[in-house]
């Protein structure tokens, strides 16, 4: 009978609703946070809102709350020396710890860069190279949203790691959240990924604010055709260049620009197809778990994430503005042949910043067809917030 | 007021410093793009030339009929600068995007844009 009582006592001991009030204190911000996953989930699965990332963020935010399970302990302080366990070892209990190794060493976010590469067709870059120019220009909300994060009381590599948001690249945040305020990632990846999605709800009120409706009708000239050996230089140009003005820049860039050698060179077909299908979802998959499983309730639900959530916006408002008012600038420059809306692609989120471009040019001119157009400062943008990422590591990386 | 980690000043000297490192960087890489593209046409338009010379009997057609496929309309279709693999994905893009059937459907041409 004793023992029944034993057995009995040992396994409420151990269950989740025990952990819950574990040393007297009721952890209700787990709680929270599990209610949290639920609505993520329920917008990812019912309104399809990114569910290839939504589903497993969601899936992490839930198992790294679930009392007691310990999905993301440390026993032998690899990551986190704050929970260190005598005589443990590094593989005893934590397995989305383990695989977070992937997101802090940034493995993950490079391999996510090398299918994006692959996916990516530089073309419309590299027949109107000012699309660069746009794609620098949206850069701009990372910094203004550094100057008012610095002005918010955050570190300054705090708040470089909080400005990245506005560059609209997911993996470029996680990579630079990691070196410089991986206690942050969490709310910055959600943050990203939350703005990315709501891009067609942000960018619009902007473009409408800030371009006349004779200029969101301009018609753009058809782009040139670019050839095959344009395509197969571009990388390998880009990648030198950047990497040897801003060492930094090399791990993001360098995986972006072979993934698009893998793409246009033509020989290695089967290892291009490899990287931007079944790598990129295996990755996808981890680094979208553990990025959730970094929202633990104790540390996520804090004044600091509801900042960090406000200036991620502010961010991304700002890049637009960049974006649009170098459209302008263009627009007046070439006599009215740069569709100012164009710019506001430059925020890197591909392809649906463009998509966006393409949906507002056509609803005032609907034979207007800018897709292709916005697609350049598009991709252009993915290099420009690496280049920022880059730079950002650089100042701030040695602290 | 603020408590700053860092010297608003400093914060604004390196937004600025960040922005123009990009914009540069961007900007160098535009006009590499340029040079090199300008360089590989020019190259290009030379070899074409040559091969051209060399071997006349093997420049493409400028216009070819091809004959439709059973089931499509009848009629002839000009070619000019397209493949009939391309000018058949061509077709079906139509028709999937139209929502007309092919054989519902009748191509006069399809001619490639030469660049301006």
């Amino acid at each position: 009978m004793e023992m029944i009582k034993d057995v009995l006592v040992g396994l409420w001991e151990s269950s989740g609703f025990y952990a819950l009030f574990a040393d007297g204190t009721f952890l209700w911000q787990n709680l929270v946070m599990i209610l949290v996953s639920f609505v993520l989930l329920y917008f990812a699965i019912v309104k399809k809102c990114e569910p290839l990332l939504l589903v497993p963020i969601a899936f992490g935010i839930l198992l790294a709350n679930l009392p007691g399970a310990g999905l993301m302990d440390d026993p032998t302080g690899l990551m986190d020396t704050s929970n260190l366990v005598e005589g443990a070892h590094w593989y005893d209990s934590g397995v989305l710890r383990l695989i977070y190794a992937g997101v802090k060493s940034s493995i993950f976010p490079c391999i996510i860069f090398l299918g994006i590469g692959c996916m990516t067709d530089f073309g419309p870059l590299l027949s109107n190279p000012m699309s660069l120019l746009l794609g620098a220009a949206a850069q701009l909300g990372i910094y203004v949203a550094f100057v008012i994060a610095i002005l918010l009381g955050f570190e300054p590599a705090e708040a470089a790691a909080i400005a990245i948001i506005g560059g609209a690249d997911g993996p470029t945040a996680i990579f630079l959240t990691g070196k410089l305020a991986s206690h942050l990632l969490g709310p910055i990846a959600v943050a990203a990924y939350s703005y990315m999605a709501l891009i067609p709800f942000i960018q619009p009120p902007i473009m409408k604010a800030l371009t006349t409706e004779k200029e969101r009708k301009v018609e753009m000239k058809q782009l040139r055709k670019v050839s095959k050996t344009e395509k197969i230089i571009f990388p390998v140009v880009v990648l030198v260049i950047c990497a040897f003005i801003l060492p930094s820049v090399a791990p993001l860039l360098g995986f972006l620009m072979l993934g698009n050698l893998f793409k246009e060179c033509g020989v290695v077909d089967r290892l291009s197809d490899t990287a931007q299908n079944a790598l990129m979802n295996i990755v996808t998959i981890m680094l979208g778990l553990t990025v959730g499983a970094t929202t633990n309730g104790q540390t996520f639900l804090k004044a600091g994430t509801l900042k960090i959530v406000v200036l991620g916006l502010v961010a991304f408002a700002f890049s637009t503005v960049g974006g649009l008012l170098l459209g302008k600038l263009l627009y007046l420059i070439t006599g009215g042949k740069v569709n100012p809306l164009i710019g506001a692609a430059g925020v890197s989120a591909v392809p649906m910043a463009a998509r966006v471009a393409q949906n507002e040019g056509r609803k005032y001119n609907p034979k207007n067809f800018l897709l292709m157009h916005a697609m350049g400062p598009n991709v252009a943008g993915v290099i420009g917030s690496a280049v920022a990422a880059g730079f950002l590591l650089a100042m701030f990386g040695g602290k | 007021m603020f408590d700053l980690k860092m010297p608003l000043t400093d914060a604004l000297a390196v937004s600025l410093i960040g922005i123009v490192t990009v914009i540069c960087i961007l900007a160098v890489i535009a006009l590499l793009i340029i040079l090199v593209s300008k360089v590989i046409r020019a190259f290009e338009k030379g070899t074409g030339r040559k091969k051209a010379v060399a071997a006349p009997e093997q420049s493409a057609p400028a216009a070819k009929g091809v004959p439709m496929p059973a089931g499509m309309n009848q009629g002839e279709l000009e070619l000019v600068g397209t493949d009939e693999k391309t000018a058949a994905i061509i077709m079906a893009i139509v028709s999937d995007k139209s929502g007309i059937p092919l054989n519902r459907l009748s191509f006069k041409s399809i001619k490639l844009m030469e660049d301006k």
